[in-house]
């Protein structure tokens, strides 16, 4: 029931977009059209689900028994940084149609705070490893989720009747405040 | 103390590693010219941002 709430809770009413307000960067700059809003999506989520793995054997298995907790920022972002790298260098060479379709996002994820934060939000809240695997993915699956619609939105947008000057980015703001006035009406269900 | 210093040099000298590794190897045929879609914002500045039509 708990793993079940924890999801839940990632995916809607605790939403890294639109309640924590974490990876705007990709959120505006990579939902112009569905196809890379997906794409996006995917690449997060192996990304998130396997530097919070690492991160978390790292956590337990060096910095806490050597005493070193301190390092945890800079660690986490040199594992994430390194991570990103190779996952980049293995696309290329085994999975050149997986690189054409992911690859092109990767260094766009290494930059995107939320895979950061919820490396370091599994180690604050004490999670073991499955739900640090659960969050890790629930999360990525709620911002594929906001990522998606917001592109559908989008879309519709760009031939929607809009003022002049509110063409694009302005608009989009727009849209992006109300969804997140619409996911917060979601608290307190989970 | 000690240990934090060579846990830091070695996690920047798998970075290092890992990007020179990935700068050499040869992007995929038919990848060479992949550009992802982003211009959200207007950071000249970020290496991700491609100008559009008619910017430096």
């Amino acid at each position: 029931m708990n793993l079940i709430s924890m999801i839940f809770g990632a995916i809607l009413t605790n939403n890294i977009i639109l309640s924590k307000f974490l990876g705007i960067c990709p959120f505006m700059g990579v939902s112009k059209n569905t196809k890379s809003a997906v794409g996006m999506g995917a690449a997060v989520l192996f990304v998130i689900l396997a530097s919070s793995v690492i991160t978390y054997a790292v956590q337990y298995l060096i910095l806490v028994p050597a005493g070193i907790e301190y390092m945890q920022l800079i660690a986490f972002i040199l594992i994430i940084a390194s991570f990103v790298q190779l996952v980049e260098m293995v696309l290329k060479k085994y999975s050149p149609s997986l690189y054409k379709s992911l690859g092109v996002y990767l260094p766009l994820i290494t930059t995107n705070c939320a895979v950061l934060f919820v490396a370091q939000d599994n180690i604050a809240k004490a999670y073991t490893l499955l739900e640090t695997v659960v969050n890790a993915i629930a999360v990525s699956v709620g911002f594929m989720l906001v990522l998606f619609l917001f592109s559908c939105i989008r879309e519709r947008l760009d031939s929607a009747d809009t003022l002049p000057s509110w063409k694009g980015n302005p608009v989009a703001l727009i849209v992006a405040g109300l969804m997140a006035l619409a996911f917060t009406g979601l608290a307190g269900i989970f | 103390m000690l240990g934090a210093i060579i846990l830091f040099i070695a996690l920047a000298l798998v970075f290092g590693l890992s990007y020179y590794f990935n700068a050499k190897t040869p992007v995929p045929k038919g990848c060479e010219n992949l550009k992802h879609d982003c211009s959200g914002c207007q950071i000249t500045t970020c290496a991700n941002r491609h100008p559009k039509e008619g910017e430096k």
